[in-house]
């Protein structure tokens, strides 16, 4: 164990390469660091970040929708989960760079392929879980299925396909740090680089990454609570 | 392609440099596009051996002590119910962070070393666990453990002999989403300078190279289902009852 | 037995316990609205005692408090003539079984081992144990077969006799059973409360029965405590003192206006003279069971054939007797059979529910006892037998 001093100029140092542009005395004479990198590289890995959870939002949320309120398919909904989970993000991103090539575009294909499983699951665990007699109510009443999947299993499925997006959220955002590895720099550029960016710039980058995935997490949990039905956050007696 | 350049080679300890002329010169020699090449596999399969082994390593003790300390803060919590919402918050963020970045911010203060891995890998299971753990209490039908209160047992009878038992499948079921996930991302342990087969993916020779990152998927994923299927079938056989329904 | 010289009817025979209530006070909160307000009432050893009350009148907490699965605020509870407050809770409940609503098996555990669960608590032998668990199960009539499957492989009705059977184990002083028989359907309900109704008579315990439902009240309870909102006694006593003379306005509501009727809950068909049928034997000639038919004094205006041991097969119609001889196959089918035991409320019940004029009456071996009808019910009801012999019926064929 280290004492507290280091510790202190360990990550003072950080602090200090996030705040103002230095000079890198791994290169020498290249000028790294600073807010302004900070907040285009942050910027970059948000970007990449959100691209591909929309695309796994807008692919696996309305299959997850068909799958459950059609209830079949299950074993491939279920499976695919266990299975994303097994794959190594290192492995992925590696892959997809020798192989299709880099770039923004198919690093966003590959991120989705990480952030789709756990929203398709969640999403058909979500309506499979609706109260059966509440749908069959929904139709007697008159509802198209179109509407039944709209106003009713939606609506109930809130909860379990904010999990789903969190979860693929945390592991976009944690694979996109790697992304400088299939040609698109993010944070990551500071933590693979320690040649360039030195021992400051690799402990400054873990930090923004992991406060740019806490906020996200957090936005997340906030925008959950307020698109959640008042009556479904009751808990019973 | 700037970034490939600056591959962080220090961080990076046990990446191997140079076997690149190996590659090239054996079986693949003029197919450098070849998708997967069989005969380097099998030539260089004996290079996997420890890097898998490190993995495995890393995980086991990873998921025994994350299991450890979220099954003892779940029962914590299960009898303080105050205590529920902090314990989430906070499993919540360890699970949140990044593991690379939590390998590097431990960095400065356990250094590049097997132990840097082992505790942030061990903290991401600490979520999906605690929270796999307290649902499968919560479940525990009231009537149960009314009963089983009305008929004498201690409170900790009750737990052990009534709850517990009870909660197996969540806890189990927890485990394996513990299991599988940290499997997958001990492959990035390799920043934390503790090895395992990420030390096969990073390296310019090897990021080239997709033989070797196929064949660590392969590991991976092979390594996750084996486990997985080990705890689902312990799952079977620790739950008899679930399996008497119709008969 | 700490006083068992002070008071020699504290325990009965077979091991059961006097419990009585002394003050018995539950409030929520400092200056709350009172659970249970100053309960006192003795149920001596061996009798079932049910606490009925709508819902909200402290019954389940009052008889919570005698396992101290609720902490009294004030007063007291003496089991076997001991404070309860002496006691350590987890090992007054082990000499204490439990019922509840829901069952609570362990569903985890086989049958069997539901069953055992106080008995290991108590750390008896496992020969014992097992022993003890085939009893229990041939004396719920269950095959003990069944103890190696799981609650989820048994019926509702059988999972509740399980309860039971679960909470006699370990031979307890008190039963407390909180509404044991609520979420079972209405035909299975009466078989098990006749059931329990012949097993008490077998083990005499001292029994505390929570319902909200003053017929099955009237059914099992020896003594009937009827609550109000507030947990307020408005009355102790027999279900004959309650249905004749009740005490309040409120019992008068709550037992209902049907008052009469529900005396017939009270009454057994063996209470009741019955009516003889003409009876005929497969392969008699039919001009005998003509003959019997013409009769004037005859009470019941159809033969009913029986086998060879007496057992009722069925009614003969005149088609029937058409014939040269009895034909072993009846033209009209049995219709309700009734047992000399069962209750008249229900045997009632039975002849409406089967649209049937006359019900033939068995015992214990199945062989024909008599024919009850409607007719003899109503008339029953009229007379003024029915006022005064009131006493006389309540008592039970096998307290």
């Amino acid at each position: 164990m280290i004492g507290i001093a280091p510790l202190f100029a360990s990550f003072g140092g950080a602090i200090e390469f996030i705040l103002t542009p230095q000079t890198s005395n791994v290169t020498g004479g290249n000028t790294v660091g600073g807010l302004d990198q900070v907040i285009e590289l942050m910027l970059a890995q948000l970007e990449v970040t959100v691209l591909a959870l929309a695309l796994s939002i807008l692919i696996a949320l309305p299959l997850g929708l068909y799958l459950g309120h059609k209830g079949v398919g299950e074993v491939a909904a279920v499976g695919l989960g266990n299975a994303g989970r097994a794959i190594p993000e290192l492995g992925l991103i590696a892959l997809m760079a020798a192989v299709i090539g880099v770039g923004l575009g198919n690093l966003t294909i590959a991120l989705a392929v990480l952030g789709i499983p756990p929203i398709l699951t969640n999403t058909f665990v979500g309506v499979r879980e609706v109260d059966a007699a509440t749908v069959q109510a929904a139709r007697g009443m008159g509802m198209t299925e179109l509407e039944i999947v709209r106003k009713v299993e939606a609506p109930m499925a809130v909860t379990s396909v904010f999990t789903g997006i969190r979860t693929a959220t945390i592991g976009i955002v944690a694979t996109a740090t790697i992304a400088p590895l299939a040609g698109v720099a993010t944070l990551g550029e500071f933590i693979l680089g320690e040649d360039v960016y030195g021992t400051d710039g690799v402990l400054a980058g873990a930090i923004l990454v992991a406060v740019l995935a806490l906020v996200l997490e957090f936005s997340l949990a906030a925008l959950q609570r307020r698109m959640t039905s008042k009556g479904l956050k009751l808990r019973p007696a | 392609m700037a970034s490939l350049a600056a591959l962080p080679l220090a961080v990076v300890g046990q990446v191997e440099k140079g076997f690149i002329q190996k590659r090239t010169g054996s079986a693949c020699q003029g197919k450098p596009s070849h998708l997967f090449c069989f005969d380097w596999a099998r030539e260089n399969i004996d290079r996997y051996g420890t890097p898998t082994l490190q993995q495995l390593e890393l995980v086991a003790i990873s998921i025994v002590i994350g299991f450890v300390v979220a099954f003892a803060l779940a029962l914590l919590a299960h009898r303080r119910r105050w205590l529920r919402p902090p314990l989430l918050a906070g499993t919540g963020i360890l699970y949140a962070i990044p593991s690379i970045s939590f390998f590097l911010l431990l960095l400065p203060i356990t250094g590049r070393s097997r132990e840097t891995a082992i505790i942030a890998l061990s903290a991401y299971t600490l979520q999906i666990i605690f929270r796999n753990v307290t649902v499968g209490l919560d479940n525990v039908p009231a009537s149960a453990t009314d009963s089983a209160r009305g008929m004498g047992m201690t409170e900790r009878q009750v737990l052990w002999r009534v709850e517990i038992p009870l909660a197996t499948p969540e806890i189990i079921g927890g485990l394996r989403i513990a299991t599988v996930s940290t499997i997958a991302i001990a492959t990035l342990a390799v920043f934390a300078g503790a090895g395992g087969l990420g030390t096969q993916i990073l390296g310019e020779a090897n990021l080239t190279f997709p033989t070797t990152i196929l064949i660590v998927i392969g590991i991976v994923m092979a390594m996750a289902f084996f486990f997985d299927a080990i705890l689902l079938t312990i799952q079977y056989y620790a739950t008899p009852w679930r399996r008497a329904r119709a008969s | 037995m700490p006083t068992g010289e002070a008071a020699p009817d504290i325990q009965s025979q077979s091991g059961a316990s006097s419990v009585s209530y002394e003050g018995a006070t539950k409030r929520y909160g400092s200056s709350g609205a009172f659970a249970v307000d100053h309960l006192t009432l003795e149920v001596p050893a061996g009798e079932i005692c049910v606490l009925v009350g709508p819902s909200g009148c402290g019954k389940t907490t009052a008889m919570r408090m005698v396992n101290r699965t609720v902490e009294m605020t004030e007063g007291d509870v003496l089991v076997g003539g001991q404070s309860v407050h002496d006691r350590e809770p987890a090992q007054l409940r082990r000499e204490i079984g439990y019922v509840i609503q829901q069952i609570g098996l362990f569903p985890h555990r086989t049958i069997a081992e539901n069953i055992g669960a106080v008995p290991q608590l108590l750390g008896w032998k496992k020969d014992r144990t097992r022993a003890r668990t085939t009893e229990l199960l041939e004396l719920i009539g269950l095959d003990p077969e069944l103890g190696d499957r799981y609650p989820a492989q048994l019926s509702g009705g059988q999972q509740q006799r399980v309860g039971v059977a679960r909470a006699l184990a370990a031979d307890p002083l008190v039963m407390l059973m909180d509404e044991p028989f609520g979420a079972i359907d209405p035909i299975n309900r009466e078989r098990l409360q006749n059931q329990f109704l012949r097993l008490q008579a077998e083990i005499q315990k001292t029994v505390l029965f929570v319902t909200h439902d003053i017929d099955e009240a009237i059914k099992m309870g020896d003594r009937i405590a009827i609550l109000r909102e507030g947990g307020k006694v408005e009355q102790y006593a027999t279900p004959a003192e309650i249905l004749m003379a009740p005490a309040t306005e409120f019992v008068e509501d709550f037992v209902g206006a049907d008052r009469a009727l529900k005396r017939l809950a009270l009454m057994r068909v063996s209470d009741i003279d019955l009516w003889e049928a003409p009876l005929a034997h497969v392969g008699q000639a039919t001009a005998e069971v003509r003959a019997k038919l013409a009769d004037p004094d005859v009470e019941v205006p159809y033969p009913l054939l029986v086998d060879s041991e007496r057992r009722p097969l069925g009614w003969l119609s005149a088609r029937d007797l058409e014939a040269e001889t009895v034909p072993s196959a009846p033209d009209s089918p049995l219709g309700p059979l009734l047992d000399r035991d069962d209750v008249m409320r229900d045997a009632l019940a039975d002849l409406l529910q089967g649209e049937a004029q006359y019900a033939a009456v068995v015992d214990h071996a199945g062989r024909i006892d008599g024919v009850l009808s409607v007719e003899i019910i109503s008339e029953f009801l009229a007379s003024p037998q029915a006022k005064t012999e009131e006493h006389s019926a309540v008592e039970r064929p096998h307290g």
